[in-house]
């Protein structure tokens, strides 16, 4: 009986001490919220700054002049990247090595996911484990490079897509939610005459879409973030060069903006000159690599907190 | 079916997969490539690059050809006649995967590679014209015409193949009229899952290959020959040439450093996953995991870009100092050399701080709620609370992470001090991925491709050992492996 009174009152004064604010609290959460007022501002405000400075006017960004808000608001800056050297085909070549190449990456974890379920499979173990264990070892910047020579993949568009088919990281994350789908579904449509090939496209790859939705996004990111790859294996050939590349090779220019641009003689560069200059260009193309990364963003959330948790738990 | 078990393990059959298994290698390898019948080529091309592409052939040519020395006939011929050899190697390999199936399929695979292998030495003695053919250029010297001796080492293969191919003919016994053409399933699965083994054997494996440049006197375009063999030549070279000593300090003590600094802080993402978990509001919870996982998602090039707009003589921070009358002109903070590494690791820090909570976020709020009821009824405030459940709670993760972080001391990759390297930071930023880079590629086709490769080499063997001593550590303390 006594126990279950003192239970009672220590349960009230639980209570109670959670509507009760000391000072301690309240300083204690004004310095925590400030902290992740601060960090938050940090980490979105240089996106923002960049961004007002692509559509503020010209001249005054040249002198740093905007600082929180935009002033004199133009477009012309997007506009003119028609006239950057070299950057559509950057563009071309990136969105067409994040498309295919995740493509390629999602369809192959798919299915190297699935096979590796399977028990019955000859040599199953070793073949898992020869795959896997290639996350944890390379053989080094130059053998690699020196092998994708041989191969014929330096130069070469193929040369971003191939070697990131088969990722090991991605298999283990299918595997591990493969094996998580009840196994009687697969084999009610073993039992009714569907092959391994007929059970990945119709049962396995529609129930396991959304790891594939995660790691389809994660590779997406990948490829139209990488860049040295395409600076140490497309060296010989500039219209290969990815956007982030590109960008690498403007922002750290110190020549003048006529080297950038391609006025092809119609506009005059003096008239250039005054419209742009080479800060906003860099500013720019910056902000056009970065939108569709903001753009995809708020889809991407939902799926990479699972793709995380499932890594954690390898198989 | 113990007579199928009996018809896998037929010695000939085995046999004859081996040899397959041999011809494919054989195809890659360029110091047996039995369609180089000339210098020009380049001795790295493999037969499977001349089959592939015309223009590796053509490309040391261009000479030959404008001066009329050999005849493009003549590298048409090398040219298809490789083509039609790959093919004819495919065509084996394809058999080599059907004789895994029964009887029926055995014996469609043995005739496969039977006829593929006939047609294979027709395509290779086309080679004989276009050798003699570029034997007879007027400029012996020029063309350096040479007889492949790969010629001989794929003629008797095919042969070997097309013997072995006739005698498993004979010796698998005729399939019965209820005999399909069946496979296995074990062998099935295998045989979907083998193309992907193989990419992963090419992609990961084979560069290993590639460590043996380690031992040669190597510049780029030449090739591997006994004589500029020269043994640790450049493994000595490493530790006894007093410049390359230096520099290999140098780089090593800033990728310790720089490592070090990430290991040393590596609490914080834990930290911080912990103090957001103490705001009561979830919106704001959200909104701050939201905006702190953006730069996660963007390249080391768009943080330079940004860095550039906030740092650079014209941007934000100097503005706002200028504003604030505590300097008089802008500096570029980019182009300095102070403070280096503490720099690097914020940006690193601003990069992977809010991603990296992440996993903690989760792992706070898997924790058994009664316990922190449990705790306040028995007087624990907030800061008690975290220590003595929350931390614990989360310690497993951590310990996991920190082990990693420790077995990957070495390699701090070379993106994010590549885009921030200048001539006033050189000296700082350079880690060893990067020195390893800058030694062996940066220097634009004039780097040191062999002593690259012994650094690199040496990196690997300290990674792999330390993960492997890290995941000692963890199974001892733990009872678990991390890797």
């Amino acid at each position: 009986m006594d126990a279950v009174v003192k239970k009672q009152t220590a349960l009230g004064s639980y209570t109670k001490r959670r509507h009760k604010i000391s000072a301690g609290d309240v300083v204690f959460n004004i310095l925590n919220y400030t902290f992740y007022i601060l960090f938050t501002f940090a980490c979105v405000f240089p996106f923002y700054y960049l961004f007002i400075n692509t559509i503020s006017d010209n001249e005054l960004v040249r002198t740093g002049q905007i600082k929180w808000y935009p002033v004199g608001i133009h477009f012309n800056n997007y506009l003119a990247l028609a006239n950057v050297n070299n950057l559509g085909t950057s563009a071309l070549v990136t969105v067409a090595r994040t498309v295919i190449g995740t493509a390629f990456m999602v369809v192959a974890s798919a299915f190297v996911g699935y096979l590796v379920t399977k028990k019955e499979m000859w040599g199953r173990r070793f073949i898992y484990r020869f795959l896997i264990v290639t996350m944890y070892f390379n053989a080094g910047l130059i053998p690699w490079y020196l092998n994708m020579s041989m191969l014929g993949l330096t130069n070469n568009f193929w040369g971003y897509i191939i070697p990131g088919i088969v990722s090991p990281f991605n298999i283990i994350l299918v595997k591990t939610y493969i094996e998580s789908i009840p196994a009687e579904l697969e084999e009610s449509a073993f039992i009714d005459g569907a092959g391994y090939f007929t059970i990945f496209t119709r049962l396995i790859w529609p129930l396991s879409k959304p790891i594939l939705a995660t790691i389809a996004i994660f590779g997406a990111v990948g490829h139209w973030n990488s860049f040295v790859d395409s600076m140490i294996l497309m060296s010989g050939k500039p219209q290969l060069y990815t956007l982030q590349y590109r960008l690498y090779i403007y922002l750290t220019s110190t020549s003048n903006l006529s080297a950038l641009m391609n006025s092809g003689g119609s506009i005059n560069p003096q008239v250039l000159n005054s419209l742009l200059n080479i800060r906003t260009v860099k500013l720019t193309v910056a902000m056009v690599t970065i939108i569709p990364i903001l753009l995809v963003y708020p889809f991407m959330q939902r799926y990479f907190v699972k793709g995380i948790m499932l890594g954690a738990v390898k198989g | 079916m113990a007579k199928n078990q009996s018809q896998h393990s037929d010695i000939f059959m085995i046999l004859l997969r081996a040899v397959v298994i041999v011809l494919l290698i054989s195809a890659v390898i360029p110091s047996i490539n039995p369609a180089r019948m000339s210098g020009l080529i380049n001795k790295s091309s493999a037969l499977i690059t001349m089959a592939l592409s015309y223009s590796s052939i053509v490309s040391g040519f261009t000479r030959a050809l404008n001066r009329g020395w050999v005849a493009e006939s003549a590298l048409q011929m090398l040219y298809i006649s490789s083509l039609f050899v790959c093919i004819s190697i495919a065509v084996v390999a394809v058999g080599c995967c059907i004789t895994l199936g029964k009887k029926r399929l055995q014996r469609l695979g043995a005739k496969l590679i039977a006829i593929a292998s006939l047609l294979g030495t027709l395509a290779l003695l086309l080679l004989l014209p276009a050798y003699s053919q570029i034997s007879q250029t007027s400029n012996p010297d020029r063309v350096e015409p040479m007889f492949a001796g790969g010629f001989w080492i794929f003629l008797s293969l095919f042969i070997v193949t097309f013997v072995l191919g006739l005698i498993n003919i004979m010796r698998i016994p005729k399939p019965t009229a209820e005999d399909g053409y069946e496979m296995e399933n074990k062998y099935k699965l295998f045989l979907m899952i083998l193309p992907f083994v193989i990419l992963c054997f090419v992609f990961s494996y084979l560069p290993l290959w590639g460590w043996r440049y380690a031992f040669y006197d190597y510049r780029p375009g030449a090739s591997l020959t006994r004589e500029s063999f020269v043994g640790f030549k450049w493994f000595t070279y490493l530790f006894e040439n007093p410049a390359t000593r230096a520099d290999i300090a140098r780089v090593l003590r800033n990728t310790l450093v720089m490592s070090g600094l990430g290991i040393a802080t590596s609490w914080l993402p834990m930290a911080f996953a912990i103090f957001l978990a103490e705001i009561r509001a979830s919106k704001f919870r959200k909104i701050v995991q939201t905006c702190t996982t953006i730069p996660n998602f963007i390249s080391w090039v768009l943080v330079y870009s940004v860095a550039f707009a906030m740092f650079s003589t014209e941007g934000f921070v100097n503005a706002i100092l200028i504003d604030l009358g505590i300097i008089e002109n802008g500096t570029n903070y980019l182009m300095s050399g102070e403070h280096i590494w503490l720099k690097m690791w914020a940006w690193g820090t601003w990069k992977g701080l809010g991603w990296s909570a992440i996993i903690y976020i989760a792992g706070i709020s898997s924790i058994d709620q009664q316990l922190y009821e449990a705790a306040t009824i028995d007087g624990a405030g907030r800061f008690k609370r975290m220590w003595y459940i929350t931390v614990p709670g989360l310690m497993p993760t951590f310990f996991v992470l920190l082990l990693l972080s420790i077995a990957n001391i070495l390699s701090n990759g070379m993106d994010q001090y590549f885009v921030f390297k200048n001539a006033a930071n050189k000296e700082t930023i350079e880690v060893l991925d990067l020195y390893v880079y800058t030694l062996g590629l940066g220097s634009g086709g004039s780097g040191n491709i062999p002593l690259a490769t012994v650094v690199g080499m040496l990196k690997s063997l300290i990674s792999i050992t330390l993960l492997f001593g890290a995941n000692k550590v963890s199974k001892l303390i733990r009872g678990e492996s991390i890797i």
